[in-house]
């Protein structure tokens, strides 16, 4: 396996994952997007509430605020020993909002228990409140799997192309191609039309080009063992932390059938 | 079940065996349910 980084920031990626199968290129974008758990907000205890929306609406809004995970801290409750799944500190965070009119209630405004604990962008609006109207709630927030529900879905735009392999044999330099190309990646040198290294990966496979070229000088397949990846995160893990636990979901999957096959 | 004229802002109990959905302080025919004091758990989902 072989992975060559095109772009990384701290909410996306971009990579070249090459010698691998289809199977485990789909398994690493299933992974990242139901496998890893986040912190998202489970349930809200309501003090006061008079502004314009009502108590199951606002409660939606908030659970899908993405908050900043931290993996080695929390668990899942669900898996959690130390209480059962019944609630502890060592699964579940407190989130506490007290705020009155007028002005706009947004996520930054959300006080954590954790100060490692924090919606991941601070400027999510959550209501606006007229003069006169108030919002007091705590918000209790858990670690959960993007299977479950969406407010727990940690990668949001996980996708994958094959890369292009793109041959041009014998071209005349008619130019047809280049201009029915809608990425625009064909350019003409004398000996006819060259597409670069770094522009391949551009192509998206539509084969404008091979049908209007009438001496079928280009061919445009695909390398059935190599892919584009492209991954975003909500903000709960940065884009490099949440492949590395995708891929440890996937590890630890493994692990877990040896060990059931070591018992046979 | 308490409830709130929303014309005179007094507090109301309902009464309809006789004067039905009436404020019995200005005759005013809207009033609105006063949210209780209680902690209200919501669900997020």
């Amino acid at each position: 396996m072989e992975v060559d980084i095109l772009e990384l920031s701290d909410r996306s990626a971009k990579f070249v994952l090459s010698k691998v199968s289809t199977s485990f290129a789909n398994g690493i974008r299933r992974a990242m997007i139901a496998d890893v758990p986040t912190l998202a907000i489970e349930y809200v205890n309501l003090y006061d509430n008079t502004s314009v929306l009502y108590d199951e609406q606002l409660a939606l809004r908030l659970s899908l605020i993405p908050i900043v995970t931290d993996a080695e801290t929390y668990v899942p409750q669900a898996e959690c020993d130390v209480c059962g799944g019944e609630g502890c500190p060592a699964c579940e965070v407190s989130l506490t909002l007290s705020a009155e009119g007028p002005g706009t209630v947004y996520s930054r405004d959300l006080i954590s228990s954790d100060p490692k604990i924090q919606p991941a962008d601070p400027t999510i609006p959550i209501v606006e409140l007229k003069k006169g109207q108030k919002l007091v709630l705590e918000a209790v927030a858990h670690m959960g799997y993007g299977r479950d529900s969406v407010k727990w879905q940690a990668g949001v735009a996980c996708g994958y192309k094959n890369v292009p392999v793109i041959n041009i044999q014998n071209c005349d330099a008619c130019g047809h191609c280049a201009a029915e190309c809608p990425k625009g990646i064909i350019r003409f040198e004398e000996s006819g039309a060259k597409v670069s290294e770094e522009d391949i990966l551009k192509c998206s496979l539509c084969r404008l080009c091979e049908q209007v070229c009438d001496i079928h000088a280009i061919k445009v397949d695909f390398d059935e063992n190599a892919f584009v990846f492209t991954m975003e995160s909500d903000g709960s893990y940065t884009a490099r932390d949440l492949a590395i636990n995708a891929a440890n979901v996937i590890k630890g999957k493994a692990e877990e059938i040896l060990s059931i096959l070591d018992q046979f | 079940m308490g409830y709130k004229c929303t014309r005179c802002k007094q507090k109301v109990e309902i009464d309809y065996e006789y004067t039905g959905i009436r404020c019995p302080y200005c005759g005013h025919r809207i009033l609105v349910k006063e949210r209780p004091t209680t902690i209200k758990r919501i669900n997020a989902e």
